[in-house]
């Protein structure tokens, strides 16, 4: 199949999500689309996709000028999308999502054997270690992105377009997905993959797109560009920042104490957390999602119930055995980046200006100035590039990296002893992530303790004092980040214990 | 808000309500075989028409009032509850306990304290749901429910025995109350000191849910437990509290009818208030200033039953039909804008 996009144009309101596009997908070949956030990626395959109409521009498939007005056209006509917020039904089966998607399934629910066995054959391709009786809720992130996707395959689709696939998976998810990605252009289809990572072009592309406010600015082999040449690309006039650089941590004392922390929630368990951190240290704490990563910070954070151990910062007692105390303080001693910020990070349907002032809120006065606060608010978004940069607008409205940045704006914006941060780079491009890290270790150079969880190898190994593995809700191993290496850390997540 | 979106979203919506619910009474006159219009003009009369009717207008608007603040306080945590009914009662009772023990007392000693015990008394009775809802997770929308029915058995139980006043003949009721627990009204009218608590606690609470930190902490607490939790609030003994507040406003109702209206206890004080108070909360979208006016104008619905009876003969239980068809017209044309926003 052979897609032609000309003259695509889309606005929202003032904004020009994408301006006179002209681009071409042809049969057989993975072009990546690449463009930091915002770059109006997803709008333009979201308008192939029949989500969005464009103001103006036309579609013509093998010749053939075509109007997709719905994405039910564009299935019809052999196009699957996998979003980037998924579309699945958190409480029924991983099996049962996938046969309601499945378009040849009974309106039944068919017990019958072969039926099951075509309707799971991409999932177990994708990831056979996950169980289709499962209850969607219990997965974790990339798990969820596996089974969007085979959701899609099973469509059979010409062209399948992935909208940032990679940004929730782990490196081993990420290598299976790029060799699935490979398998399905090299058996004819085309796949576009959407992505602000260069490995991702690296590993699997043949094409690449790149896009800046809405324009395309070029198109090229993939092989032919080097890195820097496509962030340059991607960032225009902006000067990318040198990587934030980070002080080794007073030896000797300890500051946070993580004592042999036991916890259990419906989707996870921890067992026997022991961690201790000197003040200025960076821990990073890696591994693959839903191995226990979110109690953990829960339970480091003060908001778990802890069955077993007690977590001791500047020797006071912050998150202590059976259900947490409400603790009015704890925000002015401990930052915390939960993972996944539109349910655990913001009240969604309140304004910027009160979601930024959470952490302060029981010690504002009893009438707080309207203003102030605003002025406030309005400070940190500037600082945080949180976009839109009104204050007075919705959590809700913002795009999941925006969100990211306002929970990492309020988090980081005081004198935190603690940091815990969960994927504090999720879903942003090179120079917000570095923004963000820059911010987060400027508390570790004023000597406080960072936590940081995060699937992204390579930027632990760059900025971490010391690796600690989890793995099926244990440490598995701690690492001095300068002699790690990541076949040895690999090894770990797996579960192997570290015999040293 | 430019002039037309105030329009769409504000105006429209009231007229169309107001729209269907005429068409909705005109259609139930008619059935009863009366000329609408000469009928709906009689109740605005008897409703609005002279001093007279207003003040006995107003005489309703005082516990509507203070119920519909009772439901809207905790909605602002989303917390629906329907316990007002429950909370007049058992805080009536209350007041009166202190009254019966304090016969000859002086107005200032006696009032103060009746109005204390039975805001204490609707406090408790709202705070056991809140306790039930924060320690437990019951449901405080059933528990409100089962609690009006016990309070309600109370109130009946201590008429009938222990308060029973013989020189009554017989009628299930308490001794009358003295002159000094009766509180004061104004202008020789019915018209007492309900109302103006009631008004002054509606602006009070808007202004606090509105600019205080309390107010952004309940919006938070609404919004996102986890959230809120992690930020230090305390969820469970918010709910408490604000239900005790809650309970505490249809309390002060409870007295109030019992000291002025009945001048007595005795059951079915609470007539059917609490259930107006959360219509009203509901038709003014939740809201601590939209309730006054609408109190006014389901007070003069209930209060135009008198004319329902007098020139059509109809039942005075009327006025509550109308009044729910009142509340299905706002649902019908709430839930009918909300879904076309969803289109536009
Ligand atoms: N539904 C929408 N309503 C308003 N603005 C939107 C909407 N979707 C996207 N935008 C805006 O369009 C621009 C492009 O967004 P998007 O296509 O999501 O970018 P990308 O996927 O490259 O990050 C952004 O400025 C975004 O804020
Ligand atoms: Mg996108």
């Amino acid at each position: 199949m052979h897609i032609e996009l000309r003259g695509i144009s889309k606005h929202f309101g003032e904004v020009a999500a994408n301006a006179d596009v002209n681009l071409e997908i042809k049969a057989g070949e993975v072009l990546a689309l690449l463009g930091e956030n915002g770059a109006g990626k997803s709008t333009l395959m979201k308008i192939l996709y029949g989500f969005y109409q464009g103001d103006s521009g036309e579609i013509v498939i093998d010749g053939t000028t075509v109007e997709i007005d719905t994405p039910r056209t564009a299935m019809a006509l052999g196009i699957g999308m996998v979003f980037q917020q998924f579309n699945l039904i958190p409480a029924l089966s991983v099996a049962e999502n996938l046969m309601l998607a499945y378009p040849k399934s009974p309106w039944w629910q068919s017990r019958h054997r072969p039926v099951w066995s075509t309707v799971l054959e991409n999932l177990t391709k994708l990831a056979r270690d996950i169980d289709p009786s499962k209850l969607v809720r219990h997965l974790a992130i990339g798990e969820q992105q596996l089974v969007e996707l085979a959701k899609v395959l099973n469509l059979n689709a010409q062209l399948v377009i992935l909208d940032e696939p990679t940004a929730v998976l782990t490196p081993q998810e990420s290598e299976r997905l790029w060799a699935l990605v490979r398998q399905l252009a090299d058996s004819g289809r085309s796949v576009v993959l959407i992505t602000h990572k260069f490995e991702d072009v690296e590993a699997c592309a043949d094409r690449v797109a790149i896009m800046r406010a809405g324009r395309l600015v070029e198109v090229a082999d993939a092989r032919g560009k080097t890195i820097d040449e496509m962030v340059t690309l991607m960032m225009g006039q902006h000067q990318v920042a040198a990587n934030p650089s980070v002080k080794s941590p007073q030896k000797d004392i300890q500051k946070l104490w993580i004592k042999s922390i036991s916890a259990k929630d419906r989707r996870a368990a921890i067992v026997d957390i022991e961690l201790q951190l000197a003040p200025g240290e960076i821990l990073g704490i890696a591994g693959v999602a839903g191995n226990g990563q979110r109690l953990l910070a829960d339970a480091v954070a003060g908001l778990a119930v802890l069955d077993n151990g007690e977590v001791i910062l500047d020797g006071e007692v912050v998150s202590r055995l059976g259900r947490q105390p409400v603790n009015p303080n704890r925000n002015s001693k401990i930052g915390y980046i939960p993972e996944q910020p539109l349910e655990n990070g913001v009240a969604s349907d309140l304004d910027l200006t009160t979601n930024l002032s959470l952490h302060r809120l029981v010690g504002m006065p009893f009438f707080p100035k309207k203003q102030t606060e605003q002025a406030q608010a309005q400070k940190l978004i500037d600082e945080f590039n949180v976009r839109p940069s009104d204050p007075t607008k919705l959590a809700q409205d913002l795009s999941g990296g925006n969100l990211q940045k306002l929970v990492s704006a309020r988090e980081l914006s005081g004198m935190p002893s603690l940091v815990v941060a969960c994927y504090p780079s999720m879903g942003l491009d090179i120079l917000s992530t570095r923004a963000i890290y820059e911010q987060m270790f400027k508390h570790a150079e004023r000597g406080a303790c960072i936590l940081w969880i995060s699937e992204d190898l390579d930027d632990l190994l760059q900025y971490a004092h010391r690796i600690a593995v989890l793995s099926h809700g244990k440490i598995t191993g701690i690492l001095p980040a300068a002699s790690a290496d990541r076949q040895t850390i690999g090894l770990l997540m797996t579960g192997a214990r570290k015999t040293a | 808000m430019n002039g037309s979106r105030v329009l769409r979203a504000e105006v429209f919506p009231i007229l169309a309500s107001a729209c269907l619910f005429l068409a909705l009474g005109a259609g139930f006159f008619l059935l009863e075989g009366h000329a609408p219009v000469a009928l709906f003009l009689e109740m605005v009369k008897s409703a609005f028409g002279d001093s007279f009717a207003w003040s006995e207008t107003l005489v309703k608007v005082a516990p509507i009032l203070l119920c519909a603040s009772a439901v809207v306080l905790p909605a602002k945590l989303g917390l629906v509850t329907v316990g007002a009914q429950g909370q007049m009662n058992f805080g009536a009772m209350a007041g009166t306990a202190l009254v019966l023990s304090m016969m000859n007392g002086s107005a200032w000693v006696v009032l103060p304290l009746m109005l204390l015990t039975a805001s204490l008394g609707g406090a408790f009775w709202g705070a056991v749901p809140g306790v039930f809802k924060a320690r437990l997770g019951v449901n405080e929308t059933i528990s409100t429910l089962m609690l009006n029915y016990l309070a309600l058995q109370l109130v009946d139980y201590v008429v009938h025995g222990p308060w029973k006043d013989p020189s009554n003949l017989g009628w299930p009721a308490s001794a009358n109350f003295p002159d000094a627990a009766i509180l004061p009204t104004f202008f020789g009218s019915r018209v007492h000191l309900g109302l103006v608590i009631g008004v002054v606690a509606a602006l009070i609470l808007h202004v606090l849910v509105t600019y205080s930190r309390w107010g952004i902490a309940l919006k938070v607490m609404r919004s996102n437990q986890r959230v809120a939790l992690s930020a230090g609030l305390n969820y469970e003994r918010n709910v408490i509290i604000v239900m005790a507040i809650s309970g505490l406003l249809a309390g002060i109702a409870g007295i109030a009818e019992t000291s002025v209206m009945q001048g007595r206890l005795q059951a079915g004080l609470a007539g059917g208030y609490g259930w107006s108070g959360f219509l009203v909360a509901w038709l003014s979208g939740q809201s601590f200033l939209r309730i006054i006016p609408m109190s006014i104008l389901v007070g003069g619905l209930l209060s135009s039953a008198d004319a329902l009876q007098l020139f059509a003969q109809l039942p005075s239980s009327s006025a509550i039909i109308l009044q729910g068809m009142l509340f299905v017209s706002a649902l019908v044309v709430m839930n009918w804008v909300k879904l076309r926003g969803y289109h536009a």
